[in-house]
């Protein structure tokens, strides 16, 4: 049984109407004089849409910042590979959008999970990053008239997403990134690249600094700070393939929560339905396709599971069009976790297409032969040639085969109404907290949350932590820097020091596997257990026979990717742990064991209507369980349909 | 499409650290899919190096799907190698034939030192965007989005030229390792759009003049940055930054 | 080449200390003003060559109308000197800062490919075309001016002219050793302005997806009209016997 831990966590969300409580909040946090702001330090690490606009913002505001990213330049986190848009409730295109829409789509989607005041004030500042956005000189796209574009995307049923062609993620990242690099020019930022966060250090129970390592040089570098905001992703990269960038990782996070913070949610992961299908077992990575492709595509499998006739030859009577059968309402554009576990239903009953039998097609041709090639081609072209390139086949002529992979985790370290962890001055922000999408989250959301948390909402309520905390100095030689620096140290040492016979990327592989096959789109309580005893196996076994060549003391690809897999093979555990524990399916948590007859998710919101936060005792101990009760007065939990 | 698989020797560049001399090493790598990507295929090459006891070759990847623009390499002399519009990641090994010698270089440049095997600092790109690639405005200062019209054509060319991803194919490929595609990208994208016009002469002078500093090249107008450019970025940026040149020095403000 | 760089770059930092003209000098010395110099001073002497073609061209006129043009031209005096300054500093300013620009690609790579190969697609000459042939066709028209004007301008070979440019320049041209020079140097100043015309257009900005074909063709057009032109001048030679 789980240890849990008689209190409940304390959000911190103020009493009040869910739309006033942002404001009278602002009002009531303290602030810090302007003349005060030089004297405290902040170190962001990680540089994506959150971290980079979080760095950006707090040097405006007068704040010493440092900026840490493990690539070679802030311009390349991940954020960069977001393809479909940003969310906004401009309601320019007047299709009656509004900041409670957007509101209750979101808690909707989340499957009732996230926090409604979260919620609310993301839905609330939606609206200021699009500006900013544009200021900045992000060039969305526009009408020929000079006004804003806007699509419907993920099956909003309004348009309101804002997009540049199929690189939006890219063009708002550049934006905080030149935010970012103008603060550095001015000298308001200390940028550290190539640096990898290797332990935080915590003093008298306040974030107080980090321990980087230098990627270049290997030498292990102390920073003490004022507070510490963490803006490091996703750890979708548990499961191997993923459509994450090879980087992506957990350690940041995970050395957090080893120091304190509680993991919350771990067990939400987003697959996402439209993705390249997996071609071999030398695969590195997984492609998306972005999600507004189903506005035109449509999904379908043979209705006969032996028909191997090329899929242009085929039909619409033999061709089984299976979201539009079972979602009539939504059709295509159901949410992604709906989407995906529809395909692999398919492909478990045997009607997957390919050589690998994993994947359905995503036809365009009716929308070819309505719109046009042209007009096809202007909407998704590069996403079409993205396509011909990895598969070498021609979509505007053979349909695609795409399908589910992991895309994105709404799991993350629980924080609070002011994204602080509970650990005090500990930061998170973006990917990588848990606080806004509850269970699932909606396309175009992603890029709206990093903004707003890095843009519109850490300046306000860090500031009210640095004037209420007492912070004296911590010169780099205190015992709790000098503890941490040595623990990072005999990491590293115990890493090199196996010597044993199997890559890193082979138990990767390994663990993506068993986290694949038990905590993917699908879980039950068996398999689940299973997986906990298979990951400590395959744990012990890395401590023993991990091959980890060269020396700490240059710049070493294989340690770096060692040591990130060595906190993958302790988290992948905890997502399991946590996904036992919520014996409920909601949003991209399947558990098979609670599905109504038809095959849909059924939710108990009797007795899970909680953020499970963990509190970490000891590597293979039974972690703790803190729960934060969930309400919702404003959006009445009601069985998600979309039929 | 069925798979075949190719037997290769790799010519690969290695180099301990950025003051180490290096030099060709020579690898067989047999049995390698066509359905691999050139990353994947250095994948395997280096888990065969690993279980061999031979370090791994270090190259820059991340997003692996051709936007991040970590990924760089010099493929027989071209850069991301053989195709047009494509990066290193989403170079497939159908592209090769079975027997072939490919050659693989880092970046070469003064400005993109090596600083181990196939990965060269590209931070001088940081630094000139630091000079001036932005607009200067503040979290909270902005106008409504629709405030400023801008026209569709001109938001086209601002996001042609935004689509540069930073790798440095264009310095690479550059007989005189110049970094003009990359800069008059940025140049032009904040030129055009209204929202950076007002920052648009200091802008020009100050990247220039980091762009100098930095030790590239000059621009002798071949063309061939644009071939290697993945994002293909047109060198119509560049007559447009020397525009914006000619009219920053004759009325700029200082 | 860096210490002939360094003499070169005396005058500039010089200048650029001068009130004044101070700034407009600093931004002349970038590796974009530089090459906006190269530019703006290779197209003027493409006008010089223009002019020149059309004066010479008055060999086909015959003597009288030839000798009329050059003691015109020579009456001009004062002015005439001013203009050769003028092109005499134009072509110093090109060559120094071919010089200069040079030097700095060479700093900017000093480690060389083991292999280097063009993406370029379409037909291509050998090593880039004509933009990587510009300091070899640079020298060679280069020592073909010290050539022209020594014999031409100075005589200093003594070829038999009687006091008549018109007999000199068919004396020069009738020398074998001096028509292959010509016709190859001519045929260097073809290939140096094929990719020069076109090139300053677009270093001075003069671009359009509209027009860069057409300015791309003329460039070509231009370049290869002037080197017949001055070819024709040398069959002429040969052709008048």
């Amino acid at each position: 049984m789980v240890r849990v831990a008689s209190e409940t966590l304390n959000s911190r969300v103020p009493e009040g109407p869910v739309d006033e409580v942002w404001d009278k909040h602002r009002f009531n946090m303290k602030l810090v004089n302007p003349a005060n702001k030089r004297k405290f330090t902040v170190i962001v690490v990680g540089t994506g849409l959150a971290g980079g606009a979080a760095a950006a913002s707090l040097a405006e505001l007068g704040y010493n910042v440092k900026s840490f990213c493990f690539q070679d330049s802030p311009r390349r986190a991940h954020s960069i590979a977001a393809q479909g848009g940003i969310n906004a409730a401009k309601n320019y295109p007047n299709d009656g959008d509004s900041i409670w829409r957007l509101f209750y789509d979101t808690v909707k989607g989340g499957d009732y999970r996230a926090r409604e005041a979260n919620v609310y004030r993301l839905a609330q500042v939606s609206n200021n990053i699009i500006d900013q956005c544009v200021s900045q000189g992000v060039p969305f796209a526009r009408e020929y008239g000079g006004t804003l574009a806007n699509r419907s995307f993920g099956g909003a049923q309004v348009s309101r997403t804002f997009y540049c062609r199929g690189q939006t993620g890219q063009q708002l990242l550049l934006g905080a990134y030149q935010a970012l690099m103008r603060q550095v020019h001015i000298g308001k930022v200390e940028l550290f690249a190539r640096r990898e966060m290797l332990e935080l250090i915590v003093v008298d129970g306040v974030a107080r600094g980090i321990i980087v390592r230098n990627l270049t040089t290997g030498e292990l570098e102390t920073h003490t700070a004022d507070a510490v905001v963490l803006c490091t992703g996703g750890y979708g990269n548990v499961y191997y393939l993923s459509t994450n960038a090879k980087g992506c990782n957990v350690t940041a996070a995970w050395r957090c929560h080893k120091r304190g913070a509680y993991f919350a949610n771990p067990c939400y992961t987003q697959i996402h339905p439209t993705c390249i299908p997996v071609s071999g077992d030398y695969q590195s990575k997984l492609t998306l396709m972005s999600e507004s492709l189903r506005n035109d595509g449509r999904v379908w499998v043979p209705k006969d599971p032996e028909d191997k006739r090329n899929p242009a030859e085929i039909p619409n009577e033999d061709r089984d069009y299976y979201l539009e059968r079972r979602y009539p309402a939504f059709g295509n554009l159901v949410p992604r976790d709906v989407a995906s576990r529809a395909s692999k239903e398919r492909c478990d009953a045997g009607y997957g297409v390919g050589e690998t039998q994993l994947a359905v097609y995503l036809d365009f041709r009716d929308a070819i032969q309505r719109d046009g090639e042209d007009a096809i081609r202007k909407k998704y072209g590069n996403l079409f040639h993205m396509y011909e390139k990895i598969t070498a086949e021609n979509p505007y002529q053979v349909p695609m085969k795409i399908y589910p992979a992991v895309h994105y985790t709404m799991g993350g370290l629980w924080v609070d109404y002011h994204l602080m962890s509970n650990l005090p001055g500990l930061f998170v922000l973006g990917e990588a907290n848990f606080s806004d999408h509850g269970a699932n989250r909606l396309g175009a959301s992603a890029l709206m949350q990093g903004l707003s948390d890095g843009y519109f909402v850490i300046p306000y309520t860090i500031g009210d932590h640095l004037a209420k905390a007492v912070l004296p100095k911590i010169p780099a030689d205190h015992p709790a820097c000098v503890e941490a620096l040595e623990s990072a140290q005999s990491r590293i040492d115990q890493l090199l020091a196996v010597k044993g016979t199997r890559t890193v990327d082979s138990f990767h592989r390994a663990l993506g596997q068993i986290m694949w096959d038990h905590c993917g789109m699908a879980r039950n309580k068996a398999g689940l257990e299973l997986a906990i005893s298979q990951i400590r196996e395959l744990r012990d076994q890395f401590w023993k026979d991990v091959r980890v060549l060269g020396s700490g003391e240059s710049l070493n690809q294989s340690l770096e990717k060692a040591g990130r897999v060595a906190d993958f093979l302790e988290f992948g555990e905890l997502m399991c742990i946590d996904a036992l524990n919520r014996e409920e399916s909601c949003g991209g948590h399947f558990r098979e064991e609670h599905q109504t007859e038809e095959g849909e998710a059924k939710r108990n919101d009797e007795e899970f209507s909680y953020v499970a936060a963990w509190e970490f005792h000891d590597v293979g101990d039974e972690p703790t369980l803190h729960k934060e009760p969930l309400s919702f007065p404003n959006v009445p939990p009601t069985t998600r349909s979309y039929k | 499409m069925s798979s075949e698989s190719l037997n290769l020797t790799l010519r690969i560049w290695r180099q301990d650290g950025p003051n180490a001399k290096g030099g060709f090493r020579d690898y067989k790598l047999n049995g390698v899919s066509t359905h691999m990507s050139f990353l994947e295929m250095l994948d395997v090459l280096n888990e065969q190096l690993i279980e061999a006891g031979e370090e791994s070759v270090a190259f820059d990847h991340d997003c692996r799907e051709g936007i991040c623009g970590a990924c760089s390499l010099m493929i027989d002399g071209k850069a991301h190698g053989p195709d047009q519009a494509t990066t290193t990641c989403q170079l497939h090994m159908r592209r090769f034939h079975d027997g072939d010698t490919i050659t693989i270089e880092p970046w070469r440049a003064s400005a993109f030192p090596v600083l181990r095997d196939l990965v060269v600092d590209r931070s001088a790109f940081d630094r000139i965007i630091q000079a001036g690639g932005y607009v200067s405005v503040n979290t909270g200062n902005a106008p409504d989005g629709n405030a400023i019209p801008v026209p569709g054509t001109v938001q086209e060319t601002a996001m042609d030229a935004a689509a540069c991803i930073g790798c440095g194919a264009c310095v690479a490929a550059c007989k005189n390792a110049s970094a003009m595609l990359f800069v008059s990208a940025k140049v032009s994208q904040l030129a055009v759009l209204p929202q950076g016009k007002a920052e648009r002469g200091e802008r020009v002078l100050s990247m220039v003049a980091q762009m100098d500093e930095e030790g590239f090249g000059h621009c002798t107008n071949t063309s061939e940055c644009e071939a290697a450019c993945p994002a293909e970025i047109s060198v119509d940026n560049i007559a447009r930054l020397n525009r914006e040149y000619v009219r920053a020095s004759l009325v700029s403000g200082k | 080449m860096d210490v002939l760089c360094k003499i070169l770059s005396i005058p500039a930092t010089l200048l650029a200390k001068v009130p004044g003209i101070g700034p407009i000098v600093k931004v002349c010395c970038t590796s974009v003003g530089q090459k906006i110099l190269m530019a703006l001073t290779g197209l003027s002497l493409c006008g010089f060559l223009v002019a020149h073609l059309a004066g010479n061209l008055n060999l086909f006129a015959g003597e009288e109308a030839f000798n009329g043009y050059a003691e015109k031209l020579h009456s001009l005096g004062p002015l005439l000197a001013m203009a050769e300054t003028g092109l005499f500093g134009m072509f110093v300013l090109h060559i120094g800062l071919a010089v200069s620009t040079t030097a700095m690609s060479r700093r900017a790579r000093t480690n060389q490919y083991e292999e280097k190969n063009s993406k370029q697609q379409g037909f291509i000459l050998p090593n880039g075309g004509a933009s990587n042939l510009m300091l070899v066709t640079g020298l060679i028209i280069f020592a073909y001016l010290v050539l022209h004007i020594i014999d031409m301008k100075l005589n200093l070979r003594g070829f038999e002219s009687g006091d008549n440019k018109f007999q000199l320049v068919r004396n020069v041209l009738r020398n074998p050793m001096n028509g292959v020079f010509y016709v190859v140097a001519i045929l260097a100043l073809g290939v140096h302005l094929t990719h020069g015309v076109t090139s300053a257009c677009q270093t001075l900005g003069i671009s359009h997806p509209r027009w860069n074909k057409l300015i791309r063709i003329l460039g070509v057009l231009f370049a290869w009209k002037i080197a017949i032109g001055f070819i024709s001048l040398v069959v002429w030679a040969y052709a008048t016997i």
